[in-house]
């Protein structure tokens, strides 16, 4: 059962929040289940990207803090699902059955972060991002039981971007760490803008902000990202290719945006000029090289069980192969 | 400056403490748990406090021996003491007998989680 659009509207105007999926209209319905699973799936995936340089980790203690965000983003991994099964969304077939290429989650994680240094930069720059859209979802959602799940995801993300604060001032004092940083900033600045997707003239935000899916358009999250995270960086005297624009109040790019990226080798051709965002969007879709190593990672142990591999197996047969 | 009410573990640490460490105790009051905006004296996590000749030796717990965040809150500690300026040194030795509970949290850790959201 649901009710119609402008019903929708109507309740949204009066300042209430939806609780329910008897209030909710068809194209809110969609449009919720499309921003919970991309939400979810970039959630679900930092897991396997941060663990590959969580193994890096320099002592104890660091590979204890790494391993206690891994869990955080899978718990809010967790409740996103949880959320989407409320909605009629079977979770395991879209955990489970889908193929790698399906999931929805930003770009940047398919680049391996491979180093310690790497870690830090995304827990810095990709938990800001995180920080930045979970933090517009929070103010502004119609959908009650996500909002009030964001306020201790919020409070979880915080954290997440203080640990990579204080490694990359740690990192930036010792010898060679400041070129390290610099590297990781290098390639991981501008995924990280990519990160909030298409510029406003190209993408219509009329539904998602009458419909209370978010507050601020992409390209006003991508400032709510620079105002914070450029005095963070510049405070390291990492260079930014982004300069403040006292007339206009805002962050302008000083490199081609959108522009080609050459994942394997983690290098930007700024030299080629600007790209075009249908370009982007098809490396997007295409995914990058770390996307079915980390869907097949979580993905596996299911899959072994069920028999979406290699045919079905039982417990015993999984114990059995395991000596 | 002065630490008025807490639990008995606070009001004996405080009876014996000279006047400058009743001052690095108010210090540490202002050095948060990096997870949440709270102290870690408001938390409980300092069991000890001594203080001689520019030297500052703390006994302190954490919640968990799988807290996340120890390195933080040693460093966010060392460096706090080390600007009071007649503190030259500090040395910290981590203990977990007795083991932290909620017991030990101050009234005003309590009243900060509660307002924070978390149920204690």
């Amino acid at each position: 059962m649901s009710i119609s659009e402008q019903q929708l509207l109507n309740r949204l105007q009066e300042g209430k929040l939806i609780e329910t999926v008897d209030q909710m209209s068809p194209v809110y319905m969609e449009g919720m289940k499309r921003i919970l699973t991309v939400s979810a799936d970039t959630e679900l995936i930092s897991a396997p990207a941060y663990y590959l340089a969580a193994q890096d980790a320099p002592s104890t203690n660091a590979y204890l803090s790494a391993m206690s965000i891994i869990q955080d983003e899978l718990g809010h991994a967790h409740i996103a699902y949880r959320l989407l099964e409320d909605l009629g969304v079977n979770k395991e077939q879209l955990i489970y059955e889908r193929k790698p290429e399906e999931f929805k989650y930003p770009y940047a994680f398919d680049v391996p972060l491979e180093t310690w240094a790497e870690l830090a930069v995304a827990n810095a720059m990709y938990d800001r991002a995180g920080f930045t859209l979970l933090g517009d979802v929070y103010k502004h959602t119609s959908f009650g039981p996500w909002k009030r799940a964001l306020a201790k995801v919020d409070k979880e993300e915080n954290f997440h971007l203080r640990h990579g604060e204080t490694w990359m001032r740690k990192i930036n004092e010792q010898p060679g760490g400041h070129e390290e940083l610099q590297r990781a900033v290098d390639w991981m600045f501008p995924l990280t803008m990519e990160w909030f997707g298409l510029p406003d003239d190209r993408k219509k935000h009329t539904e998602q902000i009458d419909y209370g899916f978010k507050g601020s358009t992409n390209d006003q999250l991508r400032q709510i990202w620079m105002s914070t995270g450029i005095p963070f960086l510049q405070s390291l005297h990492l260079d930014v290719p982004v300069h403040w624009d006292t007339a206009e109040q805002k962050y302008i790019f000083d490199f081609p945006f959108p522009a080609r990226f050459v994942a394997d080798e983690k290098r930007w051709l700024f030299e080629e000029g600007q790209s075009t965002w249908d370009e982007v969007m098809t490396r997007w879709k295409a995914r990058g090289p770390m996307n079915r190593k980390f869907v097949d990672d979580i993905q596996r142990g299911y899959n072994e069980l069920h028999g979406n591999g290699d045919g079905k197996r039982t417990w015993q047969e999984v114990m059995r192969s395991e000596q | 400056m002065v630490i008025k009410k807490g639990p008995p573990w606070l009001t004996e640490a405080r009876a014996k403490a000279t006047a400058d460490e009743l001052r690095l105790w108010a210090a540490l009051e202002e050095v948060e748990d990096p997870e949440m905006p709270v102290s870690v004296v408001d938390m409980g996590l300092i069991y000890g406090l001594r203080f001689a000749d520019g030297r500052t030796h703390l006994h302190l717990t954490f919640t968990a021996m799988g807290c996340p965040c120890m390195e933080f809150i040693i460093s966010d500690i060392r460096e706090r003491l080390l600007q009071e300026p007649d503190v030259s040194d500090v040395t910290m030795e981590i203990v977990w007998d007795p083991p932290w509970t909620r017991q030990r949290l101050t009234p005003k850790g309590m009243e900060k989680l509660r307002t924070w959201g978390i149920a204690v």
